[in-house]
């Protein structure tokens, strides 16, 4: 249709305005057809371009028709061109029309498709929402997943560590069962071992009791001994003390030489008191002949007086008879001191030989006393000795249990060689023993010698030589206990210290005499300090690098050496100069935005608010309430589209033609306006 | 040193006591954790699998070690081989693995071989090196980073070589012993021990 308008020919200015004003409808209609998703809008264009041809082909046909009448004879030519090119456009006519018709068909089945497409695509917006929804939280799930899978797969290399970490318990567990196993073996062979041991100890018991019943026939023997002792002590005793006391002979001569002397001296008293007597005897004697001869004397005396009574009878008699008197008093006198010297020094001799004889029972009953005594000291050395050979043979069976407890343990070198120490202890207390029990019959004999000499010396009244042996005795005695304790301290000591030596070798101490302890000069320890000693220097340097920089900062940053210092205060400056120019800028935009704003209002009369995003409201100037307004959203593509408000509403006639049929946005909110404005101008 | 041969040389005994310190140390190194368990790579040796460490320092230092200790094993002047532990935070020494070793001087006047079989030598290992890995489950965890060192206790009229130096014995203080097996190659006689810090805790 168009291609026929382009080809008509332009006979008169009349017929050319005719087609300007012509011209104006079929063109827009074929404009908006390009938009062509009105369906109605289209149809009634083409009802409208119908009608139009119809008109201008009648109208052409009138022209023509003049034109024929007015032209016929200058123009036949023409004329009948054009009766042809109206014959033809007659039939296009027609063709159009089959075709418009067709072309209707074809429209009603596109918009009946399109209805169709629409609320497919409806459905599929709604559908694609959904799915989004469903997508979104698809892809949620599937972020959970995600994590969920990403926890899995850390617990599963967790899990995958704990087995390794487990079989490798388990290995070790293996390696300990067959340790363990082995462990049990050698603990068999141990027992066998032990046991073999014990075998040999119980030998060994035999052994020793065997040797314990040895010993008792020793003793017994001993016993024996000692009794023959007892019996043939004085040759026996003889002998084995002229043997064993040789060096005492000496000593033994001097005091048989002093006991000589003391035999003289007594000998001598002996014989003193004797001649005491014989004088004593002589002095009776004496006296007798004495008082004989005083008788003599008196009688001789009496014939005197007689003598001289008869001769001086001229002397009174009573004279003579006092005289009688004096000298029978004087007479009485002289015996009486005659008698009183003899009988003084009988008294004398007398108390000097009975003091001698008391002197001699003490001595004696002295004598007796110790011999009581040595007996007595000699009992207590054999039940001594009895008990010696107890402690030794409990001494013995102690070891025996120390080798007992040794033999228990571990089998090693060095409880060997403690058990050989054991055993030397044990051969050095039995050698101690034989010492001790050498040295006790040695005393016996001594005991015995000295029973001897007792009695010697009781026959003769010695004692003296008593004194030293008994000493001797003591000295041994408290000698044996000393060395007794000395071996049991030693022996504790000695087990103390194998015992410390032993901790101390396993704790790694070593004998500085013997050995020296050296190292690699590059070993792991060293170098692994070293770094560690650089690392803490670096850690220490960067540390007060730090100080020193928090330190200028602190100082208000004032000018310091660093590249970091230098660095931000220019950093700073720029970080305030652009935020200085956004907010210039922000400021000036906000102007001119308001600025842009008014002058759209003022232009178009409207103002334009953006509610959300891709949203417009626009609010009219001669608006009748302040909200009526219309809301237009953007399209994905960039086109707008009106939605429906409670004023929209209002609108329905405008919104037919301006946006359904037109397609003309400003066109519409131009007729808005202008229908407002006639409103508000009207009243 | 194949197993073959019924007897066993002094030389023969130096080199299985030193490869038993290899392995012995490599393996407690790797219980105790003082290297990564990473840094090890699997062997098997002596019928087992063994940790041996790939760490080419930590190989260098004990391939170094053993060989010096080969030599004094076969001039038998060694008495003790120590594995010190030491916290690198408090410098304490935490553990202490003690290898006492007796030497048999007289196989160094006569060269005749000893009657033991290799085989019952390495079994005896074997069960020492097992002993080592169960020690793991009683001794105290090391819960600071640590390193170690190697000890040897010479006799004194040995001359130091150029690289050792002397040091002192790094007693624990305050220690709980436990001795573990021991094994003989019939000439050397190795009794091994661990000393470890006494915790508060048990």
């Amino acid at each position: 249709m168009d291609l026929e308008d382009d080809t008509t020919i332009l006979t008169t200015l009349k017929s050319f305005n005719t087609f300007i004003s012509r011209h104006e409808h079929p063109q827009r209609p074929s404009e908006q057809s390009g938009s062509g998703n009105l369906q109605p809008h289209y149809k009634r264009s083409m009802e409208f371009l119908e009608a139009a041809e119809r008109v201008h082909s009648q109208h052409r046909y009138l022209q023509l028709d003049q034109e024929k009448k007015q032209m016929e004879l200058s123009h036949k030519r023409a004329r009948f061109e054009l009766e042809k090119a109206a014959s033809e456009s007659a039939r296009n006519l027609e063709q159009e029309v089959d075709r418009n018709q067709d072309l209707l068909g074809r429209i009603k089945v596109l918009e009946e498709r399109e209805k169709e497409a629409r609320k497919n695509l409806s459905e599929q917006v709604e559908a694609n929402g959904s799915l989004r929804k469903n997508l979104d939280g698809l892809n949620k799930q599937l972020d959970e997943r995600d994590a969920k899978l990403t926890t899995v797969d850390q617990t599963v290399t967790s899990l995958r560590d704990e087995i390794r970490d487990l079989r490798q318990k388990i290995q070790t567990q293996d390696a300990t069962i067959s340790s363990q196993t082995l462990e049990n073996q050698e603990l068999q062979e141990q027992l066998d071992l032990q046991r073999r041991k014990y075998l040999e100890a119980s030998q060994l018991c035999q052994s020793l009791q065997a040797e314990q019943s040895s010993c008792s026939e020793h003793v017994i023997k001993i016993k024996e001994l000692e009794r023959r002792i007892a019996l043939q002590e004085q040759d026996v005793a003889i002998v084995k003390s002229v043997k064993s006391e040789v060096a005492r002979v000496p000593d033994l001569e001097k005091e048989l030489k002093r006991l000589r002397e003391d035999n003289a001296f007594l000998r001598d008293s002996r014989e003193n008191c004797s001649l005491l007597k014989e004088e004593v005897e002589g002095l009776r004697k004496k006296l007798e002949r004495m008082e004989k001869k005083k008788e003599e004397l008196v009688n001789i005396e009496l014939e005197k007086e007689v003598n001289c009574l008869a001769l001086c009878v001229c002397r009174k008699p009573e004279d003579l008879s006092r005289e009688v008197i004096q000298i029978q008093h004087r007479e009485i006198a002289l015996k009486e001191q005659n008698y009183t010297l003899s009988i003084r020094s009988l008294e004398h001799s007398q108390c000097e030989v009975g003091a001698k004889l008391t002197q001699q029972c003490g001595r004696t009953v002295e004598e007796q006393k110790k011999r009581e005594a040595q007996d007595a000291l000699i009992r207590r050395l054999q039940k001594r000795l009895l008990l010696l050979t107890k402690e030794r043979d409990g001494m013995r069976a102690i070891l025996e249990s120390y080798d007992g407890e040794l033999a228990s343990n571990e089998y090693s070198p060095q409880l060997s060689k403690r058990v050989k120490e054991a055993e030397d202890v044990l051969q050095k207390t039995q050698n101690h023993n034989a010492e001790m029990e050498a040295q006790l019959s040695k005393a016996q004999e001594e005991t015995g010698t000295l029973k001897l000499q007792l009695q010697k010396t009781l026959s003769s009244h010695t004692f003296s030589v008593m004194v030293p042996i008994l000493v001797v005795i003591a000295i041994f005695r408290q000698k044996i206990e000393e060395l007794e304790k000395d071996r049991q301290r030693l022996e504790e000591q000695n087990n103390i210290l194998e015992m410390r030596l032993e901790r101390h070798n396993l704790q790694g101490d070593y004998d500085p005499v013997k050995t020296r302890v050296i190292h690699l000069k590059l070993n792991p320890t060293a170098e692994a300090k070293q770094q560690r000693q650089q690392e803490a220097g670096a850690v220490q340097e960067e540390l007060t690098r730090l100080r020193e920089l928090v330190r200028s900062y602190q100082e208000g940053g004032v000018a310091s050496q660093d590249d970091s210092s230098i660095h931000t205060p220019d950093l700073r400056k720029q970080m305030e100069s652009s935020e200085l120019r956004n907010q210039r800028l922000k400021e000036v935009f906000q102007k001119k935005i308001q600025e842009f704003r008014t002058v759209c209002y003022v232009l178009t009369g409207y103002q334009i608010d953006i509610t959300t995003e891709n949203q417009y409201r626009l609010t009219s100037v001669y608006a009748e309430h302040m909200q009526d307004s219309l809301l237009f959203k953007k399209g994905s593509n960039g086109s707008m589209h009106l939605m429906e408000t409670e004023f929209s509403k209002t609108l329905g006639e405008m919104v037919t033609l301006h946006l359904h049929h037109q397609k003309s946005i400003p066109a519409f909110l131009s007729a808005v306006t202008l229908d407002l404005f006639s409103r508000q101008t009207t009243f | 040193m194949t197993s073959t041969l019924k007897g066993i040389t002094l030389k023969g005994s130096a080199e299985l006591v030193a490869e038993f310190f290899s392995f012995g140390i490599n393996s407690i190194l790797y219980q105790r954790g003082i290297y990564p368990p990473e840094t090890f790579t699997r062997v098997t040796h002596y019928d087992m699998t063994l940790q041996l460490t790939t760490d080419p320092k930590l190989k260098n230092y004990l391939t170094n070690v053993v060989s010096q200790l080969k030599e004094w094993l076969f001039e038998c002047t060694v008495q003790k081989l120590v594995l010190v532990i030491t916290c690198l935070e408090t410098n304490e020494v935490l553990e202490r693995w003690q290898f006492d070793i007796e030497c048999d001087k007289s196989s160094k006047e006569s060269s005749a071989p000893r009657e033991k079989s290799i085989k019952i030598i390495q079994d005896e290992i074997r069960s020492v090196i097992r002993q080592i890995t169960a020690t793991v489950t009683f001794l105290p965890l090391l819960e600071t980073p640590c390193a170690f060192d190697l000890l040897v206790y010479t006799d004194k009229d040995l001359v130091v070589p150029d690289k050792w130096e002397e040091s002192g014995p790094q007693i624990i203080n305050q220690s709980e012993e436990v001795r573990l097996r021991s094994f003989t190659t019939s000439i050397h006689k190795v009794n091994s021990m661990v000393a470890y810090k006494r915790t508060d805790s048990v």
